[in-house]
């Protein structure tokens, strides 16, 4: 029979490409939602309606987050800030959670109807910011990619699609500052 | 799990409820032991003004007899549309009075009050809104019991509380697992003075908790089960409690099955019946039983219009016809047929309903005028329950189904 003193404490690998995805991920939602605010009159109107100040976060539980802030007429991706409280707080209840939903493994609806990811703080400003993170997914994604996302995806027209450029090339000048 | 569909099994769900439940004739009386066993004594009473006129408050405070334990106050003023005025006033009262856990005694207000008292008491705050929206409180709450006197919203055995706040004009949600009370007692003599009207809406709205829940998107084998005998005992009891509401085995089966229903319901959560459900009673006032009694065939219609987008929804509401029109009915109807047929046993059930006691079948009929339709589909769109909706839910949509039901 072992001994107490050969039971030793058991560390966990750490998922490290599976939060390496999830943080891009993140990082292009965090992008897109700021684009979209100045680009999509949709989006505009829906944060328009939110309080003055406010504080939208995503995050997985013990892993990366990415926090959005709503201050003196602008919407600002501040990347991964630890904060003590945001108004309306996005878990995932685990990174590969997470990760299988944003490589398209498990539609963002699904994930929702699963309970794998639950929401901390106001229900209505929860579902204006659903209805503002389903509008940045057509424009970050391809709509034949998009159908994994949302249940429903809007027709293509020339102004999503300059939209969707505007996007791709601030999300890219992101990455590069 | 890629482009999985039709699965008889979800891939993944959760079910959680962690009421203790007792049911049945003199139930009543075994809740001061139960609250010794939580180490409580001296309970408040929440309640309203109806429910103490009715004398159900005596039946509870005689099952205190020959016991040892005291009840600390009762309060019986609770308003339809409780706020956190009255919650903060029943704390200082429960405060003032030492209690050391609630009963509350009711429907759907007295209860959302009774757990807002909770929270005001267990976090010591006078300031709800702080810990309004989902998850927002951690603590323990303070020993909690229910006894529902009406069989329809399962407030006994959801984790949900809403609240208004007149000063700022909102309607507060909470949700927290920490809600749920430890005990739901159910006697058939706290439900048996319900009038004939309150008892087919109210019936009518734990019915639509078990068709939305059977339908829904979070459907699952443990809520099936629930939802699914929760029907049989409201298709077999609902006419007879409207028409005989003295009688003791039908009250205890609708009881029942309302209690069955919020365990079906808070787990698989509801969709576009009750997001504009909840809308109509916020614009309009209209009870939220009659909101969906009204509602719930229209809503079924809108999922079957839609069938190309969700032919899971459509299949789902073919099994319907077995649990809301019986085996015998299920089987003699063709397979291509049921889904409509579904819908029209729920027709038949509230046109009877409508017979007997007067229950709406129109918003018309309800008190809702045309002319606050667009305003009911704008607010449906912010009701969370819209994003469990197996289809996309726009503007146009829920007016549509506001239209067909007017």
């Amino acid at each position: 029979m072992k001994s107490v003193s050969d039971y030793k404490e058991i560390i966990p690998k750490k998922k490290w490409f599976s939060t390496l995805v999830t943080r891009i991920f993140f990082f292009f939602i965090g992008i897109g939602m700021q684009t979209a605010y100045r680009i999509d009159p949709e989006v505009k109107k829906e944060v328009d309606s939110w309080p003055e100040t406010f504080s939208f976060r995503m995050a997985v539980v013990g892993g990366p987050s990415m926090l959005m802030l709503k201050k003196g007429g602008a919407f600002q991706y501040l990347g991964e800030k630890e904060v003590f409280y945001a108004d309306v707080e996005m878990w995932w209840k685990n990174i590969t959670f997470a990760y299988l939903v944003m490589t398209g493994r498990i539609s963002v609806p699904n994930a929702v109807y699963h309970n794998r990811q639950f929401v901390r703080g106001s229900l209505i400003y929860t579902m204006s910011i659903i209805r503002v993170i389903n509008v940045v997914q057509t424009l970050l994604l391809p709509n034949f990619i998009a159908r994994f996302y949302i249940k429903e995806v809007p027709k293509l027209t020339v102004k999503k699609l300059v939209n969707r450029a505007i996007t791709y090339f601030n999300v890219g000048y992101g990455a590069i500052k | 799990m890629f482009f999985k569909k039709n699965v008889v099994i979800p891939e993944y769900y959760e079910f959680f409820n962690s009421v203790k439940i007792i049911s049945g004739y003199k139930a009543l009386e075994t809740i001061p032991f139960e609250l010794s066993r939580l180490g409580a004594k001296r309970p408040m009473i929440i309640t309203d003004k109806g429910v103490a006129q009715a004398g159900l408050i005596k039946h509870v405070v005689d099952s205190f007899g020959g016991t040892d334990t005291v009840i600390g106050a009762i309060f019986d003023e609770t308003p339809q549309d409780s706020s956190n005025v009255v919650v903060n006033q029943i704390a200082d009262i429960y405060r003032a009075q030492k209690c050391d856990s609630i009963i509350a005694v009711g429907g759907g207000s007295a209860i959302d009050t009774a757990k807002g008292v909770n929270i005001v008491i267990t976090e010591d705050t006078d300031d709800l809104l702080k810990f309004m929206g989902n998850y927002r409180l951690n603590k323990p709450m303070k020993p909690f019991v229910v006894i529902p006197t009406t069989a329809g919203t399962g407030s006994e055995v959801t984790m949900v509380a809403v609240i208004a706040n007149p000063e700022k004009n909102v309607k507060m949600v909470f949700t927290s697992e920490l809600l749920l009370p430890e005990i739901a007692v159910l006697d058939p003599r706290m439900t048996v003075s319900m009038p004939p009207k309150i008892t087919a809406a109210t019936g009518m709205d734990a019915f639509t908790h078990c068709v939305e829940a059977f339908i829904g998107t979070q459907k699952n084998p443990i809520c099936d089960a629930f939802a699914a005998a929760a029907m049989e005992l409201i298709r077999n009891n609902i006419i007879t409690a409207v028409k005989d509401g003295g009688n003791k085995d039908v009250r205890l089966a609708m009881a029942n099955a309302a209690l069955m229903a919020g365990l079906a319901f808070s787990n698989s959560m509801v969709g576009i019946v009750h997001a504009v459900a909840h809308a109509t009673g916020g614009v309009c006032h209209v009870p939220h039983g009659i909101a969906n009694a009204v509602l719930l065939p229209h809503g079924l219609e809108f999922y079957l219009g839609k069938a190309d987008k969700s032919p899971t929804t459509k299949e789902n509401i073919e099994s319907l016809l077995l649990h809301a029109a019986g085996p015998e009915k299920y089987v003699q109807t063709p397979p291509a047929e049921r889904a409509a047929k579904s819908v029209a046993a729920i027709r038949d059930i509230t046109g009877e309903l409508k017979k007997l006691c007067g229950l709406p079948v129109r918003l018309s009929e309800a008190g809702v005028t045309e002319d606050k339709l667009e305003t009911i589909a704008k607010t449906a769109l912010n009701d969370g329950a819209i994003s469990f909706s197996p289809v996309e839910v726009s503007f146009e949509d829920a007016l549509g189904v506001l239209k067909a039901a007017y």
